[in-house]
């Protein structure tokens, strides 16, 4: 009962004109930079900080929060419509999705993209408010080897991205792990092959690597393959979702919500793990499995409800712990502080207008983002019949813009040209990115935590099997192991013939 | 929407903003946008205070004041890029302990600039007093119960937000004057670190008193000692490290700094509206309330700040072995 | 022939990776089992993605054929004087004062050399010149502002693609200056220079 008394107060915190209105400028702005590449929240909000200086601290962060949650919505159009992705979630979007649109379904992708991320954010909020606090114990409980092994589980299940040979895959896993280790090693602040390049000491960018090699390689196909790109902009096919479609994708928003939902509350990779993980959970259990890899709507389905669900439930350690989960947290948490409130276990009671408040307007961010997008699909699919030779010099420019905007610096401008280079070779080789990339992102993850966890056993590695959680891991990664090698060293041959036909 | 007003302003100055480093200073300072470069990406601490002092700067100097945030190698980019800028005003960084003190002894040959003499130092903007804090159920209480735990066959983890952070220092020095190394714990920030402190996984953690007074009044962590000359009046129950027997007492900082060679008027006049802007009752409180302490020293005081700070940290950088190469 | 020529190749790009990281790695201490030290990770990566290079390539051996598609001697010959070309365009404008070493300017220059000499061949075209116009939008973004970078980077571009008419050309870059004007700098106020500076 008590649950219900203090959401009907956040709604009435919520819904006042005011706040309505800001969670709509919120999502708009959110969208908008969703949409376009490289431009993340992260800029948007501390640009937009100052203004909500001027705002009851209520108003001000419905606004931020209308932002986060714009943003994912936002970037899974470009992964679908354009193959850019933006960040590591829209990855995972940009290898069922860009299919889709490729097949004439782009209007169904974003449709079960925007419907499955709705779902998935009521049953995340729901969540939140439930068991929040309950939930943070969860968080807490995991200690640094815990989080390696959720690392390790999370590459090895990430040889499952792979369209082709997974030994192939897994060596590219490697490749993406070795870059990540570009940059500053956190432990003991040694520049590592940096090759003396200030810009690099903070890593190779993922937001160049993911442009080059997704969206710039896959403008220099389009262009050699004239016949293909015509294909595209020719069939739109049905803007919505047939009833087969959504038949299939209701399972998988299901699951996806699920994983997105547990992943979300694990600070410090939980969230990025998410959609992969989904994606890999529906490849392995879906019933149309072996459309993978040629335009599967599961792929989309689980995915975009993962990461939206983790969107929502990363709130829980802030809410109740005052930790930010994430970059775009942590300016929430400055705005907060800025306002003379202390984000933290006694929020709940100290401000529970703005407790109840904030967690109201994550659903209502939500409605209003469905209702924002979904007449939005059609325009967007209109984008698709624009002839390429538009089309692709507009995409090069929106890239470079959003690239260089990240640091305001050309490195990144040229950084992206190499990797648009590296990945028109590696898909002339059948080398994959999306692996690649997740390894890049996990790789540094995995180390920093390994290297922690070593640290606090005094050198003694049993800790990674006598931690209950570890243990669960690695033995599933083990399976996982052993159950992707065995059939595909048989299968090995014909499926290569199959690429090659 | 009460905001659009404030857009026209940032709009206008981002006409203006191409010209800022060509043109010669006019008679009127401020003629056009200022540009405050914060050497840090968005989010943190200095992007925060940088961008409320921005807002406040903008009132009182009638020009609009811009935020830009190059980041990168601890800090010293965004420094760099101000150090080789055109000393006409309309260029700031916000230096700090990091990069004006703690980077050129970490990057060594390849930080390009003199912290003390490339710089026109203007105002001090902020010091936040660096807090020892420990897990409740450590058993830690005073700095002597650390040193005793650290002394112990099992040792003392510390956790700091970073590898070459003054935090990091901190543990390095602690280490020297309590005769026994402690265990650094570095993470990726300070929250990761505070959350490890919090769920008992590491059992102290050395960190700005900004970022870790909110979790120190909630009880979640308990504060040990603070680390500057004074106890902080926002936490008069703290002692310090000198009352406890630990001569260590160091403040992390920032500050508002031109490229060298910047016209004096100009320099007297941002710190005067600086330092005018920070005396403002309702920003002591919203400091006070963050945990940091406002800066009032003139430009020379300032300057003599930083060569000390230089000349205090450098020593401590060779100590921890934090060095990029 | 059961050779695959993808195989192999893919096989000598992550072998040839994974040895100069080895090698680069000698510089890193890899530390004890408790302080692991910061070549301690790298070097297991490098390792397994050497391993997994060398198994890719005896895979490489059986599962062909899957051959590549034959290059010309004249893509090769610009591929290779394109390498040197922008190699020596860079080294040589790093020592050039003023603008051509300024900052990454002389990266810029020999990136977007490298790429307009191989581009002289057709079917170098997409690849090279989409490369090219990205490396020009960088070089002279800072320096001739946003609106000349546009019109640059599009009209290199637009020669990748045969279908492209002139008064095309011309309508996208107004079309794609005042939309980018309307939403990077005006709606999202980027810090960037929009126009030339003098």
């Amino acid at each position: 009962m008590d649950l219900i008394t203090n959401l009907g107060h956040g709604f009435g915190v919520a819904l006042t004109l005011t706040n309505i209105m800001f969670c709509l400028i919120g999502c708009l702005i959110g969208t908008a930079i969703g949409v376009l590449p490289g431009i993340g929240p992260v800029a948007t909000i501390s640009l937009l900080l100052p203004i909500t200086f001027g705002q009851p601290a209520t108003t001000a962060i419905i606004m931020l929060a209308g932002i986060y949650y714009g943003a994912q919505y936002g970037g899974s159009t470009t992964a679908i419509l354009l193959n850019l992705p933006g960040e590591v979630s829209s990855v995972v979007t940009t290898l069922e999705g860009y299919k889709m649109a490729r097949n004439g379904r782009a209007g169904a992708a974003l449709t079960v993209a925007a419907l499955g991320s709705f779902f998935a954010g009521t049953v995340a909020t729901v969540v939140v408010a439930a068991s929040g606090p309950m939930l943070t114990q969860v968080a807490l409980s995991f200690g640094p080897a815990d989080y390696f092994s959720l690392m390790f589980l999370g590459l090895i299940i990430s040889a499952v991205l792979a369209q082709g040979s997974v030994i192939k895959s897994i060596g590219m896993v490697a490749f993406g792990v070795s870059l990540g280790m570009v940059g500053t090693d956190v432990q003991t602040g040694q520049q590592r092959f940096t090759f003396g390049i200030p810009e690099l000491s903070d890593g190779v960018g993922f937001v160049s690597m993911a442009m080059g090699m997704f969206g710039i390689a896959e403008i220099v196909l389009n262009l050699e393959r004239p016949e293909s790109r015509n294909v595209m902009s020719g069939k739109v096919g049905k803007l919505m979702m047939t009833r087969a479609e959504f038949r299939r994708a209701v399972p998988s928003v299901l699951r996806g919500t699920l994983v997105g939902t547990m992943l979300g509350i694990l600070p410090g990779g939980g969230a990025s793990l998410s959609s992969f993980g989904s994606y890999m959970m529906e490849r392995k259990l879906s019933k149309y499995r072996h459309e993978f890899g040629s335009g599967a709507i599961e792929g989309v389905a689980g995915p975009e409800s993962a990461n939206n669900a983790a969107s929502q439930t990363s709130f829980i350690p802030l809410l109740t712990l005052g930790i930010p989960a994430n970059a775009v947290m942590a300016l929430m948490v400055g705005a907060l502080i800025i306002q003379g409130i202390q984000p933290g276990p006694r929020m709940v009671e100290a401000q529970p207008d703005l407790f109840w408040g904030l967690i109201a307007s994550m659903w209502v961010g939500n409605l209003m983002l469905l209702v924002i997008n979904l007449p939005m699909v059609g325009m967007w699919v209109k984008l698709l019949s624009v002839p390429y030779r538009y089309m692709y010099p507009s995409i090069m420019i929106f890239c470079a813009i959003g690239v260089y905007s990240l640091q305001n610096n050309v490195f990144d401008v040229y950084q992206t040209v190499f990797f648009g280079i590296f990945g028109y070779l590696c898909s002339k080789l059948r080398l994959e990115g999306a692996p690649m990339l997740i390894g890049f992102v996990l790789g540094p993850m995995m180390e920093e935590h390994l290297r922690r966890a070593m640290l606090l056993s005094r050198g003694d590695a049993m800790v990674f099997i006598e931690r209950p959680i570890s243990a669960t891991m690695l033995a599933i990664a083990a399976i996982a192991l052993i159950a992707m090698l065995m059939p595909n060293i048989r299968k090995g041959k014909d499926t290569a013939l199959q690429e090659g036909g | 929407m009460s905001w659009a007003p404030s857009r026209r302003v940032l709009l206008a100055s981002t006409m203006t903003v191409p010209m800022a480093g060509r043109r010669a200073a006019a008679q009127a300072w401020p003629s056009q946008s200022i540009r405050i470069v914060v050497p840090f990406a968005p989010g943190g601490t200095t992007d925060l205070v940088a961008r409320l002092v921005a807002a406040g700067l903008q009132e009182r100097l009638g020009a609009s004041v811009v935020v830009d945030n190059r980041a990168g190698a601890g800090a010293t980019l965004g420094s760099e890029v101000v150090a080789r800028s055109a000393p006409d005003g309309y260029t700031l960084v916000m230096s700090n302990i990091a990069s004006h003190a703690i980077s050129p002894a970490v990057y060594g040959t390849r930080v390009r600039y003199n912290p003390v003499t490339d710089f026109a130092h203007a105002a001090l903007v902020v010091t936040n007093p660096t807090v020892w804090v420990a897990n409740p159920n450590s058993g830690i209480k005073t700095l002597a119960d650390a040193v005793a735990k650290a002394r112990s066959p099992s040792g003392l983890d510390v956790a700091t937000s970073g590898a070459g952070s003054s935090n990091h220092l901190m543990v390095v020095r602690m280490g020297q004057l309590a005769g026994k190394e402690m265990n650094h714990i570095p993470f990726r920030g300070a929250g990761p670190a505070m959350q490890a402190v919090i769920a008992g996984q590491v059992a102290m953690m050395s960190d700005s008193l900004p970022s870790a007074a909110s979790h120190i009044r909630q009880g979640s962590v308990v504060a040990v000692g603070m680390a500057s000359a004074e106890r902080h009046p926002s936490f008069p129950d703290v002692p310090t490290f000198r009352e406890q027997g630990f001569d260590l007492a160091s403040d992390s900082w920032f500050g508002l700094s031109f490229p060298a060679g910047t016209p004096a008027g100009i320099v007297d006049r941002l710190n005067r509206e600086t330092r005018a802007f920070l005396g403002s009752p309702e920003i002591r409180s919203r400091f006070a309330e963050l945990g940091g302490t406002p800066g009032d020293l003139t430009p020379d005081g300032y300057t003599e700040f930083v060569r000390r700070e230089v000349a205090l940290w450098a020593p401590l950088v060779q100590a921890s072995g934090a060095t990029a190469d | 022939m059961k050779l695959n020529t993808k195989d192999l190749l893919s096989a000598g790009v992550l072998i040839g990776v994974a040895a100069v990281g080895l090698w680069l790695n000698t510089d890193h201490t890899m530390g004890s089992a408790r302080r692991m030290g910061p070549g301690y990770m790298p070097w297991l990566s490098f390792a397994v993605m050497m391993g997994l290079g060398f198994l890719v390539a005896l895979a490489g051996l059986f599962n062909g054929p899957d051959p590549i598609s034959k290059w010309t001697s004249s893509e090769i010959v610009f591929l290779i004087g394109g390498a040197i070309g922008g190699v020596a365009a860079g080294m040589a404008a790093a020592q050039v004062p003023g603008w051509p070493s300024a900052g990454w300017n002389s990266l810029g220059i020999g990136i977007f050399v490298g790429c307009l000499i191989p581009s002289i061949v057709p079917s170098w075209r997409p690849l090279f010149l989409v490369s090219a116009a990205f490396a020009l939008f960088g070089l002279v973004l800072e320096h001739l502002g946003l609106m000349a970078a546009i019109a640059l980077a599009v009209a290199l571009s637009s020669l990748a693609d045969k279908t492209h008419t002139p008064k095309g050309v011309v309508g996208l870059v107004v079309f794609l200056c005042v939309l980018c004007w309307a939403v990077f700098i005006y709606e999202l106020d980027i810090r960037v220079p929009v126009w030339p500076q003098f």
